[in-house]
Formats: structure tokens, C-alpha cells, sequence
């Protein structure tokens, strides 16, 4: 899939979001770029964290190092799709 | 018959009512099905750490023994049919032994940096006692056989729409086995059932 911008790229982060956690579509429809995410989701434990992210690579077509992953790019749902919207745009 | 290689590790936990799910659908369209529990998995008696690559696929191929059946194996569970003497194969979702240890690794890398206890670069590779990943005891020797391992060659490979690797079909529904709160998908498994039960009988398993 190509992604043109940062709003289909912010889509597809909710969209993932939405069906690895469980939350329902109205609650992730919610979410801005300041919503905190690790550490403020219930949800978003440290398996679902590599669920997210294993979801994320397979839908964006993108591959994640692990020395990429780490708090900080989770902690908000602006700084995840930042950090999706970079490597997936280039 | 269907003879059901389940997924592996925490996609297994995911994925087992999923599973069981499909059971019903093939039932229900008279098509007969087993689902083993392999060394080291449910109420086998083996310790998970015991559990080796070689001793799965033989344990699944002892499972068929010398039933007509056709394999549907989920998952991880594409890594552990080659080896069964079965009419045919179906795949749903197959996946790399190496991309199954990344996730696990993962796991462990994102709960170090919450405090757990971090993981040095060479602490999975064998030799060596076995390491906790995403709640399961696992060998070493296990871990190093999987990052090899590759789905054995299917008849039949489905996904789900949006996977851009090959396949003979797709359907709508969502990654059970990623989920936290994976549920069932009912739809999902009535259409794989349908599926299923058609191929097997075409195949005449």
C-alpha cells in the first residue's frame, strides 16, 4: 500500500489500534496527537505493544529495528504516528 | 477427516477459541476434525522448555498416523506439518519461524524498558538454560530451530484482505492472534469453515 500523507498514515495507526486492543472505533476516533498512550492505555501492555507494532509493520509495510523501540515513541498517539509517518513516507 | 495444527505460543492462547470455533463450522457441515495438543502445549505433560522443533513435527505427523486426512495448520502451525502424511495442505496465515521469535524478543525488549530485566544481545542463543518469552519457558535450541523455519509447502493458502503476500483467497476479518481482547470473529470462522469444508472434500479427505 502507498501512503501519500500523515492523515493516511494517522488513520491506519488508529485503525490498528483500534483492532489490536479491542477499543471500539468511537473511542480511537477520539484520539489526538497529545492522548497518552504507554502507560495510560489499560490495553497497551508490553505483549500488545509488540502486537501493535508487529501490525503496524505488516499494514504499512514498513519494518521496525528494535533498537527503535521504545517508550517514548509510544507514549503519545502523535509521537507513534510521527514515528510510523517517517518511515513509511520516507 | 481435518487434522488442525494450531498457532504457537501466546498466538495460540489467542487463537484457541478462534480455533475451536471453525471445529464447530466443520462439524456442523459434517466434516470431521482433530485438534492435537503437541509436546510441551495444553495438557501435555512435557514441560514447555522440553519442547524442540523436530519433536512437534513428529508428534503432529503421529497425530495423522494413517488417517485420511487433509492438514489445516494456523499460523506458526504451517512450520510443523511437513513432515505428516496427509492428502493435502491448508494454510491460514503462515507465517516464519523467524518472524514468530521477533515478536517474542519484542515482547521482552518493550517490558525491559518498562523495568523488567533487559535482554542481552546474545541471551537467547543456545547454549544455555531456557528463556522466559512472553510468559513461556523456552529452549534455547528451540528458539535457534525456529528462526530457520519456514511454512511447508501448502495446496491451499488463505489470508486475511490487506495481506499483500500470495494466497488462493482472502477474507474480512482482524489479526486474532495480535489482539489483546482477540474474541471470537464468528464471521471469520463460519467463512473459513465453508472454505475448509469444501477443499477437504474436493481433496476427499
Amino acid at each position: 500500500m502507498i501512503f501519500e500523507g500523515t492523515d493516511q498514515v494517522r488513520d491506519a495507526v488508529r485503525h490498528v489500534l483500534g483492532d489490536v486492543l479491542g477499543i471500539p472505533a468511537e473511542r480511537a476516533a477520539g484520539f489526538n496527537d497529545t492522548t497518552p498512550l504507554f502507560g495510560a492505555l489499560p490495553e497497551l501492555d508490553s505483549m500488545a505493544v509488540a502486537g501493535v507494532l508487529t501490525e503496524i509493520e505488516d499494514r504499512l509495510g514498513i519494518t521496525i529495528e528494535d533498537d527503535e523501540v521504545d517508550a517514548d515513541m509510544m507514549e503519545t498517539f502523535g509521537s507513534l504516528v510521527d514515528f510510523v509517518a517517517r518511515k513509511a513516507l520516507g | 477427516m481435518v487434522v488442525i495444527a494450531a498457532a504457537l505460543f501466546e498466538e495460540a492462547n489467542r487463537t484457541r477459541a478462534f480455533t475451536v470455533a471453525i471445529m464447530r463450522g466443520l462439524a456442523a457441515r459434517g466434516v470431521a476434525s482433530a485438534l492435537p495438543d503437541l509436546p510441551g502445549t495444553n495438557e501435555s505433560l512435557v514441560p514447555t522448555e522440553r519442547a524442540r522443533l523436530g519433536g512437534w513435527r513428529a508428534a503432529f505427523a503421529a497425530s495423522v498416523g494413517g488417517r485420511r486426512a487433509v492438514g489445516f495448520a494456523l499460523r506458526g502451525g504451517a512450520l510443523l506439518d511437513g513432515e505428516a502424511d496427509l492428502i493435502a495442505r491448508c494454510h491460514f496465515s503462515p507465517v516464519p519461524g523467524a518472524a514468530l521469535v521477533r515478536d517474542l524478543k519484542r515482547t521482552r525488549l518493550v517490558g525491559a524498558r518498562e523495568g523488567g530485566e533487559p535482554l542481552a544481545p546474545d541471551a537467547l542463543l543456545p547454549p544455555g538454560p531456557p528463556v522466559e518469552l512472553a510468559g513461556n519457558h523456552l529452549a534455547r535450541e528451540l528458539l535457534a530451530e525456529l528462526e530457520t523455519a519456514e511454512p511447508s509447502p501448502a495446496n491451499r493458502v488463505l489470508r486475511l484482505d490487506g495481506d499483500a503476500r500470495p494466497c488462493d483467497r482472502s477474507f474480512a476479518g482482524r489479526a486474532l492472534w495480535r489482539a489483546s481482547e482477540p474474541g471470537v470473529d464468528a464471521d471469520l470462522a463460519d467463512a473459513l469453515a465453508d472454505d475448509l469444508a469444501g477443499w477437504a472434500r474436493q481433496c476427499g479427505g
